[in-house]
């Protein structure tokens, strides 16, 4: 069924494309991301948590480590989701809160990736001893639970603040991705392009990242959100059990100290809910913007699968 | 089969059909436009056309089996008098039984891995409920008697049968309904050279003693003519010919069908020539050019411009100096599964590609043609015996040496829509080659990119150098393959299966390219294929090897007139020839 073929050798020469350039080819993600409802949903969410990350110093009505409030206050006018037991104001700390959250989703979920891609490639690629050795070390890493793992880690690093944090994450998230982007790059090294690489004359480098890796783009953009996703838990989790730095402000902490003071016990439910509402509306947002990466696949790769 | 004579003798009509593909976000195309034509009850009714022009839409159109985007665009169908272009999913499934049943040329995939083949007749029997409970099994070892197969198949799995087998197996699956038309699209098409032959006589068969009606949808006009009595030609979505196959053959009307027929020739002929690709007579002594002037791809001034440049007055110095020598080659695979024996791939080959020589390496699928190919490249190195190039071992070749060998040994492969990266431009994969190779940068190698590009003839250049693989055609594709082995100005250009995935219109010409390439850059060429027909035309010496051993080789024209081993028989005898028909 190749009705692009329709009149072999006399095609049109009216659609010819130039080389894409790379904002062309950004821009086409973004319109096909958009073009899933599911996915403007999560981009629209993962909008406003952005904007509000960014601009949290002007929406926030109070300065978050304010302490000279009244302690543990009802929802009011002036603090709309109430004080902490510090005598903090809630709202202000959670507008805070979206930078941590945001900042290690994006810059944890960004190294997993990148690990992910060096070795899951390289591994899928080669076929020698050295693959045994990244096999051995990769399923060593998916074995370990990860979340007794990262309290081990985190508790020897000691309130390393958001860079441990981040580190920790890392160690613990790339693996499964690396899993995933082995086996596809195994099935796209047995194409007959790659083998024509060869022939060619290009180092086993540039194979691996000049053509294999454009054809796994969705894939790569794929476990990048969902590596986000599991770092903006992990951030929160780690947090909450007070392994993070606590004087910082970030979600995972305010569940913390709301837990520490027995918010529930004295009736403050908005402390637990507000901050568990954000992590999991932000999580939610990416996982959205997923169903739209899955659509991203390449048409053209999927062209090359027909036949 | 019962009370057919009290019905009409027409068993489908169809009148003024159209089919139209509605793409998200794309124009709408007319895939098929204004198809009438009637069938009769037992009439076996060939539909050739290539790729693109609809006829595998209008086959998926009579058995209701359109899809979006796909959509029936006016028109009916009448099959027993009933319009089924409107009927509902349901109604639809219930005709099956004793209605209409398709075959797939991926048919033999369709099979269900976990569950044995009794499993796939007894499910169509409980779905449809019109085989009792008692009688299942003698019914499906009936079908799979029909098919000539053996009861022993129903115990097996699809993974333990054969492409053919399978084949056999998804058609006898189809008869189970007892339909009284069946539609085959592109049967054999995926199937090797001799198991089509014998799966096409098990399909002719079947509709004698079955009387079914049968369509059978082919690329094939050759295979069509051979086998069916009526012959329906479509072109760009138009039934351009309609008419008993004995007169198509003797006098075809329109000139899309005349072009067709051009393509066939017969490999035993003292002269064989297709349009664009001149006559190898008996005897030719290499070296001669033979190409007439009404080949196109490669005009005078090209390879006038092309003399002017440095990359190609290095060529003249070096044409194919070194010979390939392969002695007492073997190949042996670990065994598929434990227990079993080792596969033995190849089996003591020795041959020589004398340089500047064109070579032929035919066999079946499975006869070890491309192992030979990927052992002479380096890909894989041979269990015992050695391949040398100059002073190259190839068969202890190291990755460093690699590149050396790619420099004189290059390849055409045989699926151009996999073979060129789906994301790069022409240019950037023509360019790539160029400079690893060549050394040549920037405007150097870019220059050098567009000759290759005029040398394959795809021009305007500069506009095909900006292309995606996406925006060009299976021929354009594989010139693009075709530029890119030329790119290293290597002195062995090894072709494996260069235009079996092609159109047969586009064959000629891609096949001349590479016949005109041999002869004025004087490299040699070692042409794997199936298809002993290209092999007569662009080949003077051949080789036949049957499972991995040598069984015949001399000069091609005189094995093929005058074939002894018996082998070389059955692949000849295998060719659907037009002149056989009915």
């Amino acid at each position: 069924m190749t009705l692009t073929d329709k009149s072999p050798d006399q095609k049109p020469m009216t659609d010819v494309a130039g080389p894409a350039h790379p904002l062309a080819v950004l821009w086409r993600a973004v319109t096909t991301i958009w073009s899933v409802p599911k996915a403007r949903i999560g981009v629209v969410m993962l909008g406003i948590f952005i904007l509000g990350a960014v601009f949290a110093p002007l929406i926030a009505p109070y300065d978050p480590t304010a302490n000279d409030f009244g302690r543990s206050e009802d929802m009011t006018a002036a603090h709309l989701l109430g004080t902490t037991a510090a005598g903090q104001d809630v709202l202000s700390q959670i507008i805070h809160g979206a930078r941590v959250s945001v900042f290690v989703g994006f810059v944890a979920g960004l190294f997993s990736t990148i690990i992910a891609v060096l070795i899951g490639l390289s591994w899928g690629y080669l076929r020698n001893v050295t693959a045994d050795v990244i096999n051995f070390i990769v399923n060593l890493f998916l074995v370990i639970p990860a979340l007794p793992l990262m309290i081990v880690i985190a508790a020897y690093l000691q309130n390393g603040g958001i860079g441990m944090i981040i580190l920790v994450v890392v160690i613990t998230g790339w693996a499964w991705g690396a899993r995933v982007l082995r086996s596809q790059t195994q099935s796209l090294r047995s194409r007959d392009f790659v083998t024509a690489a060869i022939f060619s004359g290009e180092s086993s480098f540039r194979i691996v990242f000049r053509e294999i890796l454009p054809n796994m783009t969705s894939l790569i953009v794929g476990s990048f959100f969902g590596a986000a996703t599991a770092a903006i838990l992990a951030e929160a989790g780690l947090s909450f059990l007070g392994l993070g730095d606590s004087t910082t402000i970030s979600w995972g902490t305010m569940l913390f100290w709301a837990q520490n003071s027995n918010a529930l016990l004295t009736g403050q439910w908005i402390l637990l809910f507000a901050p568990g509402l954000c992590i999991s509306l932000l999580a939610t947002s990416l996982s959205l913007i997923n169903f739209g990466v899955d659509g991203l696949s390449n048409p053209r790769l999927r062209e090359g699968a027909k036949r | 089969m019962s009370a057919t004579e009290t019905q009409a003798a027409t068993l489908l009509s169809v009148q003024n059909l159209s089919v139209v593909y509605e793409p998200t976000g794309g124009e709408p195309v007319h895939a098929v436009s204004g198809a009438t034509f009637d069938l009769g009850r037992g009439d076996f009714v060939g539909l050739v056309g290539e790729s693109g022009s609809g006829k595998s839409t209008l086959g998926f159109a009579l058995t209701g089996l359109s899809k979006p985007p796909a959509r029936i665009g006016g028109g009916s169908i009448l099959f027993n008098g009933v319009d089924i272009a409107g009927m509902s999913h349901e109604d639809l499934r219930v005709q099956r039984q004793g209605g209409f049943a398709m075959v797939l040329q991926s048919g033999m995939n369709a099979l269900n891995p976990v569950r044995s083949i009794r499993n796939h007749f007894f499910d169509i029997f409980a779905a449809h409920g019109h085989v009792g409970r008692g009688d299942r099994e003698a019914r499906a070892i009936e079908l799979v008697g029909k098919v000539e197969l053996p009861a022993g198949v129903l115990d097996r799995f699809s993974g333990e049968l054969s492409g053919g087998m399978r084949q056999r197996v998804s058609i006898a699956l189809a008869l189970s309904l007892e339909p009284q038309l069946m539609i085959f699209d592109e049967p054999t098409t995926a199937l090797d050279v001799l198991v089509q032959h014998a799966v096409m006589n098990t399909i002719r068969e079947l509709q004698k003693s079955e009387g079914f009606t049968a369509v059978l949808i082919s690329h094939d006009l050759g295979m069509v003519l051979e086998v069916t009595e009526r012959v329906m030609v479509m072109h760009n979505g138009l039934i351009v010919e309609d008419r008993p196959a004995a007169d198509v053959l003797v006098s075809p009307q329109h000139p899309y069908t005349r072009m067709l027929l051009s393509h066939y020739g017969d490999p035993r002929a003292e002269i064989v020539e297709v349009p664009g690709l001149a006559a190898r007579g008996a005897k030719r002594a290499p070296a001669v050019s033979h190409l007439k002037t009404d080949f196109v791809p490669v005009s005078d001034e090209a390879r006038a411009r092309a003399a002017g440049t440095e990359g190609v007055q290095r060529r003249e110095g070096r044409a194919a100096r070194e010979a390939i020598v392969v002695s007492g080659v073997s190949k042996v695979y670990p065994p598929p599964r434990r227990g079993e024996k080792p596969v033995r791939a190849v089996n003591d080959v020795s041959f020589t590609l004398e340089p500047g020589a064109s070579m032929a390496l035919v066999g079946a699928s499975g006869s070890g043609k491309s192992t030979i190919a990927k052992m002479i490249t380096g890909v894989e190195h041979p269990t015992s015996g050695t391949i040398t190039f100059g002073d190259l071992q190839v068969d202890r070749i190291k990755r460093r040496s690699l590149k050396r060998l790619h420099t004189e040994v290059q390849m055409v492969f045989q699926d151009p829509y996999s073979a060129l990266n789906p994301l790069h431009t022409v240019e950037y994969t023509l360019t790539r080659p160029i400079v690893n190779f060549g050394g040549l940068r920037g405007r150097d190698a870019r220059r050098r990119m567009l000759e290759l590009l005029e040398t394959v003839g795809l021009t305007p250049v500069e506009q095909f150098a900006a292309r995606l693989p996406h925006q060009l055609s299976g021929g354009q594709r594989q010139r693009v393959v075709i530029a890119r082995a030329l790119a290293s100005d290597p002195q062995v250009i090894i072709a494996d299966e260069p235009v079996s995935m092609l159109d047969v219109s586009l064959r000629a010409g891609v096949l001349a390219l590479l016949d005109s390439l041999r002869e004025t850059w004087g490299v040699s060429m070692l042409y794997i294929t199936h298809d002993l027909l290209s092999a007569r035309l662009v080949t003077d010496q051949i080789m036949v090897l049957n499972q991995g051993a040598v069984v015949e080789e001399g000069a091609t024209a005189s094995v093929l007139q005058n074939p002894r081993d018996e082998y070389t028989i059955r692949l000849l005898d295998a060719i659907p020839h037009p002149t056989v028909g009915h």
